[in-house]
């Protein structure tokens, strides 16, 4: 007991000093998303069923994270609690709670070594990315050891070693990764223009239980990349190779019969000065799929996903334009000759452009222009369903359309109190090809909002869109309208009506109401409504969400 | 047991609880130049705004949109400058240069693009904005209302 009490008061004396240095400081956040699902025998799913809470109604996802900082040291801890249950449709490998990440990182100017969890991502990810999504139930950190070298401003070493995060375990396979970044007209004092190369490697290592495996247990990729900028204009590129691997069609098998290299191709390029901005993106992914053991290759919750191969579309705000939303085809299927994939590729491109302050459209404030157009194919080329099964790609030949969005949006201040924005969005989904289900649906969303300040910070927004479909649920009407009462607290109410859905049942309401308050740092919310069946997406992932109807409630802060 | 407890608890009281400085991250520009955020934003007694944003975050835009048209005026009255960092990942990272100028802000922007400045500061939720002057952090605002601009200019002056 003694020396218990020693030991703490030398820690607490040592902690005064060190409280007095202010060399030392411990910040962190938390965060709880509950839900309590309730019985709807109003709301159907596709099958006519009425919706039906799990048998765990009450379920709550809960972060708490804790940093430590002295000196050039920090350590840090992130616990997580799952209770009943996570929230539905999340990785169920996310089960009661437990310490989900740790580290110690030590770091100066040149040099940066972390022991424990880390984040990292490699170019543009279509290699290497790992990081955390709450929304999506996503949070791929290695586990291992990284070390960053900054010998001057213009150099970067990274190398890094480590098992991937899966729930609170960690991956089979084992992950190597180097990157180098180089500045190029910062080491020549190049001025107002730059020119900067990378280059990556990325191994994983997992030994597989096949007999004859026709496949080697290490997987590489590597890649190399530029980034150009002068005056107005730019220009970067990416290319990515990943070493041959057994191919997974289907979830938990792998084909020891199909063995193929994949690879990303990424290029954009665009032009901007004051009031105006034009930017176009191309980008080529066969067979990239990359996970940190293989068979975790298509499952449904990203788990063990190594690289980041998002969707390159517009993000919309707008609730009917994200029914129809693209997910990127990095994946392999050779099923019959109707449906066979290899990949994608595609583009998209965007335009800003910003009419002055006093001219005949800008009027008083200025009037905002912003216009998108994206379209994806697949990989066109020769496919051999059986005796064996193959295909060789063209490299740059569209095959199969996928999907495209062209959309235009306008935003327009009026005076100092009202703002409005006008949308129109055309949309092209090829259900067949990009869910695996079936069916083709055109598009075409008008979406209106409007803004109004009063009283020296409250104001009210209203939003209206409507979308007309040609098939699968058809028309959708929605509309939104939000309170801002001060600063801190808001109130909304909105609705999503199918009413024009083939089937009268499925005429439904998707509802909610809410409130959420906000002081400094820490937001509160709570809300009671229908949750519409389908995709939730955050930076082109995307996760499923069954329908479901109750209350929300949601709490974050940071300290 | 207890007593650990006790002075465990003691122990952390006697810490600098709470973030009050901002992490020692560099994080690049538009134009590829690297900024540490500790360094290079310590002017004496000038206030730095750091925003939080995204290209598809809706509400974002309309603060920063709405910044864009009082900061001359701001600047006026308080030595202040503002900062708009980009949290978009590498999905939607190439439409912040064309958003940025076609929109005509007048900021300097970095971008996080693996999100290390928002994590470490704990963020969850996009727009958050904080205030930095004489390298303390000394004002958060998690939301932002359309409006909350003037709430905001009255907190900086009493600064």
């Amino acid at each position: 007991m003694k020396k218990k009490i020693i030991f703490c008061s030398l820690l607490l004396s040592l902690g005064t000093v060190m409280a007095q240095e202010k060399k030392s400081n411990i910040s962190g956040g938390f965060e709880n998303n509950s839900q309590w699902y309730l019985n709807d025998k109003n709301l159907f799913d596709e099958n006519l069923l009425p919706t039906q809470h799990p048998e765990q109604p009450f379920r709550s996802n809960s972060y708490l994270f804790v940093n430590y900082k002295i000196k050039n040291f920090t350590f840090g801890v992130q616990t997580e609690g799952y209770y009943d249950k996570a929230l539905l449709n999340l990785n169920p490998k996310f089960e009661k709670a437990n310490i989900a990440t740790y580290f110690a990182q030590y770091k100066n100017e040149k040099i940066e070594a972390t022991l424990g969890y880390f984040y990292e991502q490699f170019g543009s990810g279509l290699l290497l990315r790992s990081w955390e999504d709450r929304a999506l139930g996503i949070n791929n950190a290695l586990r291992g050891a990284r070390f960053v070298y900054k010998p001057t401003s213009y150099l970067t070493f990274k190398t890094l070693y480590g098992q991937q995060r899966t729930g609170f375990e960690v991956s089979e396979g084992k992950i190597y990764g180097f990157d180098t970044d180089f500045n190029v007209f910062e080491a020549l004092k190049k001025e107002n223009s730059e020119l900067s190369v990378g280059f990556t490697f990325v191994g994983r290592n997992e030994k597989t239980t096949l007999v004859n495996p026709n496949f080697t247990n290490l997987t590489y990729g590597i890649g190399g990349r530029f980034n150009y900028s002068r005056n107005s204009f730019y220009a970067s590129g990416e290319y990515n190779f990943k070493s041959k691997d057994a191919v997974v069609q289907v979830k938990n098998q792998i084909d020891n019969n199909l063995i193929k290299s994949g690879s990303a191709l990424l290029f954009n390029m665009g032009y901007s000065k004051k009031g105006f901005g034009i930017d176009g993106t191309f980008r080529r992914l066969e067979n990239m799929g990359f996970y940190s053991e293989r068979l975790a290759n298509k499952n449904a919750y990203n788990d063990m996903l190594m690289n980041y191969v998002p969707s390159l579309t517009k993000q919309h705000h707008y609730n009917l334009a994200n029914i129809y939303v693209y997910q990127s085809q990095p994946g392999i299927i050779l099923n019959d000759p109707s449906m066979v994939k290899a990949g994608e590729i595609g583009g998209q491109i965007d335009l800003y452009y910003n009419f002055k302050k006093g001219t005949h459209f800008g009027g008083k404030y200025g009037t905002k222009l912003a216009v998108n157009f994206s379209q994806y194919h697949g990989l066109s080329g020769d496919y051999f369903i059986y005796n064996p099964q193959d295909f060789q790609t063209k490299f740059i030949g569209f095959g199969q359309k996928y999907f495209s969005d062209i959309n235009i949006e306008i935003t327009k201040k009026w005076n100092s109190k009202w703002q409005s924005v006008f949308s129109y969005i055309n949309q092209y989904y090829n259900k067949k090809f990009i869910t695996e289900q079936y069916g083709v649906i055109n598009t075409n969303i008008l979406a209106a909002e409007a803004i109004y300040k009063f009283g020296t910070n409250k104001s009210i927004r209203a939003q209206g869109e409507h979308l007309w479909a040609d098939a699968d649920k058809k028309n959708w009407a929605s509309l939104l309208t939000e309170f801002n009462l001060s600063s801190k607290y808001t109130v909304y109410v909105t609705d999503m009506y199918n009413y024009g859905n083939d089937e009268p049942e499925l005429r439904q309401h998707y509802f909610t109401v809410g409130n959420a308050y906000r002081l400094g740092s820490t937001r509160v919310s709570l809300s009671y409504g229908r949750q519409r069946d389908g995709l939730v997406c955050v930076g082109g992932v995307c996760r499923y969400v069954p329908a479901s109807s109750g209350f929300s409630f949601s709490i974050n802060t940071s300290f | 047991m207890k007593k650990i407890i006790l002075t465990a608890l003691l122990l952390v009281t006697t810490y600098n609880w709470c973030q009050t400085q901002m992490p020692n991250i560099s994080l690049k520009d538009l134009e590829g130049k690297n900024h540490t955020i500790t360094t290079d934003y310590s002017e004496k007694d000038k206030i730095y705004i750091f925003s939080f944003w995204a290209t598809w975050c809706t509400p974002c835009i309309n603060e920063l949109d709405e910044m864009n048209d009082v900061i001359e005026d701001w600047k006026k009255e308080i030595n202040v400058e503002v900062v708009a960092v980009a949290t978009d990942d590498t999905r939607t990272q190439k439409r912040i240069k064309p958003l940025v100028n076609g929109k005509a802000w007048g900021f300097n922007v970095l971008l996080d693009s693996n999100q290390d400045l928002k994590r470490s500061l704990g963020i969850v939720n996009i727009p958050h904005t904080i205030v930095v002057k004489n390298n303390k952090i000394v004002l958060v605002q998690s939301g932002y209302v359309p409006g909350s601009e003037n709430e905001l200019l009255a907190k900086l002056k009493a600064l």
